[in-house]
């Protein structure tokens, strides 16, 4: 390599190096007066998308306008951290039984889905709720019963 | 600094004489001006670098977030000061009393406008280059007593970074120096009345701007605290109001330089329809503007790239650009 070469690179490098950075500015100045793509997150609230996993929740059908759970208790048995609780009632004798409370500990839930598989009477969903923190650990035993209430 | 406008002090400690009492008054001034302009800039840096990145940036204590770094100042006056064990005391002690000594004594000769200016000396300019130099003692100061070797890497590239681009920034310097024939700055401001420097003299203006941006440490020359290889470099150790005036000197700094670059190259107090200091003030922050957003954009160099830009590039140009100068000068 001789010298005029080098130098000739040396100059050439200089300039494309100053164009590049000036490029460079360029895009971020424009990035500056662009609109903020953040989310305020405790002044807005996303909205999830259908595939999150929160906890579970019951379905309110519309024949019903309410859930179909039978308290069969397969979702309890298939549990695999044992986090699942119903208590199922009937009004009287000879009678369907239906679900009257229905505890899950999520402390302990690890969102598997089993129970949303098993389900016979396909009642059961993943919530799109996300602000599920507690101060203390028995505030994760929740009624998803009294849930569907409240939703109601 | 008008001595007409202040009748009663005058009456008063008028014997002191007037020089006295524009020091005391300036550099009280000074003293507000410096921790609530760092705080500003800390809070400006974090708006543009926030819009930069597609975020509001700090948004919660008070409009906009304009009082969050007064709030982080508190937060940090009440925070335990930490020294390690092994430090050596009185340097770890020293460091961070001495890194704010320039970002005072360097306003002492910034003309911010024909009026403002709190001593007038023939040699201004070589003053606030020696004493940014004492930012660099300090530094070394502290990454040394720090008894850390993420300080002390940080404390020696502080000292080979400042050696390498104070060359071209005096040889920058120098051709303005050699145009207007004098140190004093509102000696240069006032030649800058019809042209700025920066249309006679671009080459100049940039290299100093550039080297400027260095010798504040300020990315994409912040080697001397390069958070993801050093920590957080030559502060590492310094907990608490120690380490905010360290932050305090760095914002200071970028403020200074910017200051020297409009006394330089961009005709000072000069500007239609407002008065000089507003203009001043004005081209001051939007050069710390130009600052802040180059941090924003550009990633960090390597040592040996900033080494090799230094000696190879700008030291030869700044060295041809002062040679032009002066012989146009002569020639003409």
């Amino acid at each position: 390599m001789n010298t005029s070469y080098g130098f000739k690179q040396y100059v050439k490098e200089i300039f494309t190096g100053s164009k590049s950075l000036i490029i460079g500015m360029g895009i971020t100045l424009k990035h500056m007066f662009k609109p903020i793509v953040t989310v305020q997150y405790p002044r807005q609230k996303p909205i999830m998308t259908p595939h999150f996993r929160g906890h579970i929740e019951a379905i309110i059908f519309d024949d019903t306008k309410s859930h179909h759970c039978v308290a069969c208790g397969l979702c309890a048995r298939t549990c695999p951290s044992h986090v699942i609780k119903v208590q199922g009632e009937k009004t009287k004798a000879g009678d369907r039984k239906y679900g009257k409370q229905y505890f899950i500990d999520f402390t302990k839930c690890s969102l598997c889905g089993l129970c949303v598989d098993v389900c016979p009477e396909k009642t059961l969903k993943f919530s799109d709720e996300y602000e599920l923190a507690f101060y203390s650990r028995w505030d994760g035993v929740m009624d998803i019963m009294q849930r569907l209430e409240e939703r109601k | 600094m008008n001595m007409t406008q202040l009748p009663i002090i005058k009456d008063i400690y008028g014997f002191l004489g007037p020089d006295l009492l524009v020091g005391v008054v300036g550099l009280l001034l000074v003293l507000i001006f410096v921790p609530l302009n760092s705080a500003f800039l800390v809070w400006v840096e974090r708006k543009v670098a926030g819009h930069i990145q597609l975020r509001p940036g700090p948004m919660e204590v008070g409009p906009h977030g304009i009082l969050q770094s007064l709030i982080d100042a508190v937060k940090l006056m009440c925070k335990e000061m930490i020294t390690p064990d092994l430090a050596d005391k009185p340097l770890f002690w020293m460091a961070p009393c001495i890194v704010v000594i320039p970002a005072i004594v360097c306003f002492v000769v910034i003309p911010f406008s024909p009026v403002m200016q709190i001593r007038e000396l023939n040699v201004g300019i070589l003053l606030i280059f020696a004493f940014s130099s004492i930012s660099g003692l300090s530094i070394m100061m502290g990454g040394w007593a720090s008894n850390n070797k993420y300080s002390l890497i940080g404390a020696v590239r502080a000292v080979a970074q400042s050696i390498a681009y104070e060359i071209p920034l005096l040889l920058s310097t120098m051709s303005v120096i050699i145009m207007s024939n004098s140190f004093k700055m509102s000696q240069i401001v006032s030649d800058q009345s019809t042209v700025w420097n920066f249309i006679l003299q671009p080459v100049a203006a940039i290299i100093f701007i550039i080297c400027s941006t260095a010798e504040t440490n300020r990315a994409p020359f912040d080697l001397v605290e390069a958070e993801s290889e050093l920590v957080s470099g030559f502060h590492t150790e310094y907990t608490g109001m120690r380490d905010a005036l360290f932050f305090m000197a760095e914002y200071t700094a970028m403020f200074i330089a910017s200051s020297m670059a409009v006394v330089l190259f961009f005709g000072g107090w000069h500007g239609p329809f407002f008065s000089g200091i507003v203009w001043f003030v004005l081209k001051a922050y939007f050069l710390v503007f130009v600052t802040v957003w180059i941090r924003w954009t550009f990633p960090r160099l390597r040592f040996d790239q900033l080494m090799n830009f230094a000696w190879k590039v700008l030291i030869p140009i700044s060295l041809l650009n002062l040679l032009v100068t002066a012989i146009v000068i002569k020639v003409l």
